[in-house]
């Protein structure tokens, strides 16, 4: 990863398209772990000045983004028959 | 050949007549999927959507949304809830909003104008 500066636009980028990948899940707990994770990570990051922090924290988010679109379609191969009951409509 | 002939000659398959229970072509009743003409959500509709959405999302305080209110300089988001409200909107409507357009939703104004004036709404 070069150190040149990570623009906002591209930062909010990887973000949005995180939380997209996320929706795919098949699985309840996975879609919001994924989400959770996504929102936690990136305030816990907020406040990076460094350039140089900033593009290694960049760079491991591209790495997961990676990592959830893989998994998001080896899951769809293996989704679960019944839904989690937190997706109940109504009980 | 002669086996085969006096074999088929006992054979006999009994000939049904295939049923189906229902035609799965024939129009269901009124609701006509994939239909873009009807109900079309109403301006109102889109308003108190919206504005339910942007209430409901933890970090705001639901007193102070109004159908105009701009959710950095109003409500004291930042961008990254911002990415958050409009995939909660995306949600909401049944949308994909593309890159370039959700960037410039920031304010309630923009987000109806843009889902009002989207086809696919529902």
């Amino acid at each position: 990863m070069a150190s040149a500066a990570i623009s906002r636009g591209e930062i909010l980028y990887l973000y949005r398209s995180l939380l997209r990948t996320a929706r795919q899940f098949c699985d309840y707990n996975i879609r919001e772990y994924t989400k959770r994770r996504t929102i936690d990570a990136f305030r816990q990051n907020q406040n990076l000045t460094d350039s140089l922090a900033i593009s290694a924290a960049y760079s491991d988010g591209k790495t997961q983004l990676d990592v959830a679109k893989r998994q998001a379609v080896v899951y769809s191969l293996y989704a679960p028959t019944i839904k989690s009951v937190m997706e109940a409509k109504s009980i | 050949m002669a086996l085969r002939a006096a074999v088929l000659h006992h054979i006999r398959v009994p000939v049904q007549t295939l049923r189906l229970k229902t035609n799965p072509c024939a129009p269901s009743g009124s609701v006509r999927l994939m239909s873009s003409h009807d109900d079309h959500l109403t301006k109102e509709e889109v308003v108190d959507r919206v504005v339910s959405v942007v209430k409901s999302f933890p970090k705001v305080d639901p007193s102070r949304v109004t159908p105009e209110v701009h959710f950095q300089k109003d409500l004291g988001l930042d961008s990254l809830d911002n990415v958050e409200i409009v995939m909660a909107l995306e949600e909401e409507f049944k949308l994909e909003i593309p890159d370039k357009e959700a960037d410039k939703i920031d304010s309630c104004n923009l987000a109806i104008e843009y889902i009002h004036n989207h086809p696919l709404a529902s």
